[in-house]
């Protein structure tokens, strides 16, 4: 068994991978179960849509929101956005968005603002069920000014108003399967029966061939009018495991790992280091605020000074250095550290054990042998809790159970699969003392769901909101209400810092780092520019290269 | 009469010793099981901070200090690799015990009852036997114990999902027991001298535990050490398929699936948990083997 | 006959009954349900839009009502629509159970053309072949097969690149491609159990007196094998078939998930992670319908073959 994993190790037989000229094959994670955005909100999906349709909006690689299919973002200032009152009291916002011209469905279709129209309207049917955000909802009225013109009546100013992450629904085909029966639209829609017929997609690719679960084909769309991605085809391979993933793209059966949907970070780089020269691996920090949510009713964890010292008994820096090369940043706030909204002016809490047991010490826990007890006699003992099965996780989880020890702190890990952790565990705040996952916004985005105090979720109203660790703070509160409607750029600015500064003072949660995500490409591939948000690469897909 | 008896079997016991001494391979089995789970238990005394992390040391070669190298966390890789042994074993251990004890009790019943309930229970062994086991285990895996009626304390416990494991494991692995028990208690019922013992008014509980038990301790055992192997391999594939136990134990299997994304970074993290997964199995088997030639020479004849 | 196969039928039936009763249950007892993990990814969905799509989906009923109701479908044919693949769950499941037994069974060929030959010669010859073979044997069925997988992978696709790495194939020629290595990882995982097996009942009856009788009378060891053991040992290798079925499908979830292979057991996986109720139930039921079926004929041909079994 060793001779023959030794001799494997040697043998250097391993050849570049040669694509077929025309043809890209991508190897990704996971697979989306609907193609149709509104039934679906998967990163999964998003992918795949990126190559297929566009948004109204997005955000770019800078994170500036920029046109999907829209002419010109909407302004106050070029008028295309008005304030409006609203017939039942208060103020909103009709934004009027202009369609990009010659836009096409595969078949031929023009794309109009009856498309964008009946999207909204099947989204919001109560009767069909979708998975559809915010942004669907807080749209009052729909206007078709003209077959490019469409206007939204949104009910509140906010400070995002222009933004509309809205996917066109090809009319000609899905409004008559919906009209028939709004009830079991979502077993019927065509995106989903026959996911190869032409007129679902209007990007610079269209589906030719569907393989539920495992398999997609794209080709080129003949009708797309904009830039010619470089590729005639483009395969999108599912593989769930890892090591396969890996084995897949050494085998030369795909070309590249989707960032958005691949390895996780030490893993790419473990292949960096072995076939950095054959690849191309780019690390991109993401959004992915990787946290440890604390339970404040939990009696332990709710001294603000115990939640210090856990934070400063761990060493991040080391973290982020020895498990992530250093290619994920450290969270010194609640907000990236790319996003122009962030502030420095906050307490920092670098890696200092002593200060940790001072805290505890303050806080009345005694060092007795290596545990600590307090007053009562009770020993300090938490629980921390992820997603079963993420390696990453777990590989933390047991470097901060060990640092947490060398200040005596005893941590017992609790994991639970994704379904039960995050659909029970977190949602309904019975995850014990800690629990380690990540907040996946739009930049910017103000975190109402996760910090107002209306948003804790009890059984009285039905677990809703995503202020998972109770946090209470009426000054928070004041602060999320006004960022969500103060539109100037420098008193966003001002609020931004105070909310940040009590945040990182009061820590209702642990910051750890800021996830990155690796893409590994060959090396014939460029341009490929991750954006570390919500928007895959796949969006710029035509601007990608063959060197 | 009962002195007689005694000398009989342990003319025989002296026998069976004769004969598994007898065979090479069996012994050296048994001796590394013991050994291993020697080794194991001292492990958790002698190893001091050994399994301390070290993220500045990680992925280490092999040095006086680490004889093995270090993990990806920089803890000594021997030493998890004897905790894993204690985990895995006594999870293997612990399945293959409850199922021998479901499976004797289900096999006495069926076999000293007899009649319906006989068939009843044979006929759920039969189907039980046909289940698939490794889908039926995802499902079952996936339940959440609080739905059960245990506490959230029960349920939230340090070795809730290793106990876990065993009852899973314990509650479909008992079939093979149960069809060996049944048909040694029939076999040992129809024996005259059981007869006459209930002639005589032997209750049914005292004929099982006098004159039943003892004939079904040879097939027992040699199921029970087949089975040890069976779970030990049964967790790491769960565990692979992230379903198995938490990341603080250190199992085999878990080392194992963990050591997947690295596997050509640091091969021997994957080698060697593989090895000792592999080896304990092989053992168990042959241990089996051992037995059952010791034990029942007439059935697991080998060439004349 | 008729009797008797009327006899094991009904009990299949009620065994699948049983089975679907408490997957169905314990379906419900897997923490969370589908719309939790739908809008788990999702801050900006609200409880309303939770308790809507739990009214769509009619996961406020009770479970019991659920499964009665589930029942009362299934018997009409319509066993659900399955939300991971967005299909109905048996078009889903229709393709699944091809591409397994297209894993499957030449893997169960494999396994045979690898154990019995090897088996009857340990038999025959014993020594240092005999004990070769069975640690052979041992190691087979001692080696995670994950494990095994991830380093056929490596060796046969990435480093000597003779084969796919997994994928199911396009046309025929590519399909076969695909399917030697999953093939030999499963045939590699089964076939320590046969070949042991084999070699125990081979032994046996080699032990036996008209056997050797017919030694002692200078029968060639071939025409002996063929004559004599072989015939014996089959009736023993069947059942044991039957009973390996179980196994089969357990090897073939992990063989999937590796290579690719969208068959019933990745599908069943995926469908008990994603909280998919309809599929996975479907697909638990219909793998336990097929290990039960394949039981029936191990025990049908069984009789065939050796009319002194009577069958009750």
């Amino acid at each position: 068994m060793r001779i023959l994993l030794l001799s494997l190790l040697f043998a250097s037989t391993l050849a570049l991978p040669s694509a077929r000229a025309d043809r890209l094959t991508i190897g990704v994670s996971q697979y989306a179960a609907s193609l149709n955005h509104l039934l679906e909100a998967s990163v999964a999906q998003s992918y795949l849509l990126g190559m297929t349709t566009r948004p109204l909006t997005l955000y770019d690689a800078e994170w500036n929101l920029v046109c999907g299919v829209c002419k010109r973002l909407p302004s106050f200032e070029n008028g295309l956005a008005q304030r409006r009152p609203l017939a039942g009291g208060g103020m909103g916002v009709a934004v009027t968005y202009e369609l990009k011209p010659d836009l096409a469905w595969d078949d031929g279709t023009p794309v109009t603002a009856q498309d964008f129209k009946l999207a909204w309207e099947i989204g919001g049917d109560p009767a069909v069920g979708a998975l559809v955000g915010e942004g669907y909802r807080r749209i009052l009225e729909v206007t078709v000014v003209d077959d490019h013109t469409i206007t939204f009546l949104n009910d509140r100013v906010t400070f995002n108003y222009n933004a509309s992450a809205i996917i066109p629904l090809p009319a000609h085909l899905e409004e008559a399967i919906y009209r028939q029966d709004p009830g079991s639209y979502a077993t019927r829609t065509l995106y989903d029966t026959n996911p190869a017929a032409p007129g679902l997609a209007f990007g610079p690719y269209r589906i030719v061939e569907a393989r539920a679960g495992s398999e997609l084909l794209l080709e080129r769309n003949p009708h797309w009018s904009g830039k010619q991605p470089v590729f005639d085809q483009v395969k999108l391979v599912t593989i769930n495991n890892t090591a396969a993933l890996e084995a897949n793209l050494l085998s030369g059966a795909i070309d590249m790992i989707a960032g958005e949907l691949g390895i996780a970070v030490p893993q790419a780089l473990a292949f960096e280091r072995r076939h950095g020269a054959d690849y191309r691996v780019l690390f991109r920090p993401s959004l992915a605020y990787e946290h440890i949510d604390v339970n404040l009713d939990r009696p332990f964890v709710a001294d603000r000074r115990v939640r210090q010292a856990l934070l400063y008994a761990i060493d991040r820096q080391a973290i982020v250095d020895r498990l992530f090369g250093d290619k994920q940043p450290v969270a010194i706030s609640n907000l990236s550290p790319l996003s122009a909204n962030h502030s420095d002016d906050v307490p920092h809490y670098p890696y200092d054990p002593e200060k940790a047991a001072q805290l505890l010490e303050e806080a009345g826990w005694r060092l007795d042998g290596k545990q600590r007890k307090n007053a009562g006699g009770d020993s300090l003992v938490l629980t921390i809790g992820t997603t079963a099965g993420d390696r990453t996780r777990e590989l933390v989880q047991q470097v901060l159970q060990s640092q947490w020890r060398a200040v005596g702190v005893e941590v017992r890990i609790l994991n639970a699969p994704a379904r039960t952790f995050f659909g029970q565990e977190v949602r309904e705040r019975d995850y014990g003392d800690l629990a380690l996952f990540a907040w996946f916004a739009a930049p910017g985005s103000v975190p109402r769901t996760t910090l107002r105090s209306s948003e804790i979720p009890t059984a009285e109203n039905g677990w809703a909101g995503q202020n998972y660790t109770g946090y209470r703070n009426p000054e928070v509160d004041r602060l999320i209400d006004e960022l969500e409607i103060t539109i100037d750029a420098e008193a966003r600015k001002v609020l931004w810092a105070d909310l940040q500064r009590i945040y990182m003072t009061d820590l209702p949660a642990l910051p750890l780092y800021w996830r990155a995500t690796a893409f590994i490409l060959p090396k014939w591939l460029g341009n490929v520019r991750p954006t570390g948000n919500l928007s895959p690469t796949t969006y710029w897909i035509e601007d990608w290269l063959r060197n | 009469m009962p002195g007689s008896t005694l000398a009989l079997a342990s003319a025989e016991h002296r026998k069976r010793w004769r004969r598994l001494l007898g065979q090479p391979l069996a012994v050296l089995a048994l001796v590394f099981l013991g050994l291993l789970a020697l080794a194991a238990l001292l492990a958790s005394w002698a190893g001091g901070d050994s399994g301390q992390v070290d993220l500045f040391n990680a992925l280490a070669p092999s040095s006086p200090q680490h004889w093995l190298g270090t993990d990806e966390l920089g803890r000594d890789l021997l030493f998890r690799l004897l905790l894993g042994g204690q985990v895995s074993l006594a999870v293997g251990l612990a399945s293959a015990l409850g199922a021998a004890v479901i499976g004797t009790v289900i096999g006495l019943a069926a076999g000293e009852r007899g009649g319906w309930i006989d068939s009843l229970l044979m006929r759920g062994t039969d189907a039980m036997i046909a289940l698939p086991l490794l889908p039926i285990l995802i499902v079952l895996s996936a339940i959440d114990l609080t739905k059960l009626g245990f506490s959230a304390a029960v349920a939230q416990s340090e070795n809730a999902a290793l106990i876990r494991l065993v009852v899973l494991v314990a509650l479909v692995g008992w079939t093979t027991t149960a069809r060996l028990v049944r048909a040694a208690a029939r076999e040992t019922l129809a024996q005259d001298y059981v007869r006459a013992a209930r002639a005589m008014g032997a209750g049914p509980l005292r004929i099982l535990w006098r004159h039943v038990l003892p004939n079904i301790v040879a097939p027992l055992m040699v199921a029970t050490a087949l089975s040890v192997g069976q779970v030990i391999l049964l967790e790491s594939v769960l565990s692979f398929l992230g379903l198995g136990l938490d990341p603080g134990t250190a199992s085999w299997g878990r080392m194992l699936a963990g050591a997947q994304d690295l596997l050509w970074e640091a091969p021997g993290l994957a080698l060697y948990p593989g090895l000792a997964i592999a080896a304990t199995v092989i053992a168990c088997n042959l241990a089996g083997d051992g037995l059952a030639a010791a034990f029942d020479p007439r059935r697991s004849n080998r060439r004349s | 006959m008729l009797r008797y196969l009327t006899q094991r039928l009904l009990e299949s039936v009620a065994v699948l009954f049983l089975v679907s009763a408490g997957t169905y249950v314990l379906l419900g007892l897997m923490p969370g349900d589908p719309i939790d993990l739908m809008i788990s990814g999702n801050p900006e969905l609200t409880i309303e839009d939770a308790q809507r799509l739990r009214a769509v989906y009619g996961l406020d009923q009770p479970i019991l009502d659920r499964y009665f109701g589930w029942l009362g479908q299934a018997l009409r044919g319509e066993f659900g629509y399955s939300r991971h693949f967005s299909q109905p769950a048996v078009s889903v499941l229709g393709d699944a159970v091809w591409v397994t037994l297209s894993v499957a069974a030449p893997a169960l060929l494999l396994a045979f053309a690898i154990a019995i030959p090897l088996g009857l010669l340990a038999a025959l010859r014993g020594g240092w072949l005999n004990r070769g073979i069975n640690l052979a044997a041992l190691i087979s069925l001692s080696l995670p097969t994950f494990w095994l997988a991830i380093v056929l992978i490596y060796l046969f696709a990435v480093e000597l690149r003779w084969l796919p790495a997994g994928g199911m194939g396009e046309g025929l020629a590519g399909r076969l491609e695909h399917l030697i290595l999953p093939v030999s990882v499963l045939s590699l995982s089964i076939a320590g159990v046969f070949l042991r097996f084999t070699r125990a009942a081979a032994a046996e009856i080699l032990g036996q007196d008209y056997v050797r009788t017919a030694k002692a009378k200078g029968v060639a060891s071939v025409g002996l094998m063929l004559r004599h053991v072989l015939p014996n040992a089959a009736l023993p290798l069947i059942t044991l078939t039957g009973l390996q079925l179980g196994a089969l499908f357990s090897g073939t979830v992990i063989v999937e998930i590796l290579f690719r292979q969208l068959g019933m057991g990745r599908v069943l996986y995926d469908a008990v992670l994603g909280n998919d109720f309809n599929l996975a139930l479907v697909a638990l039921l219909l793998t336990t319908a097929a290990t039960l079926l394949g039981n029936l004929l191990a025990d049908l041909s069984h009789a065939w073959l050796d009319p002194r079994i009577g069958l009750r």
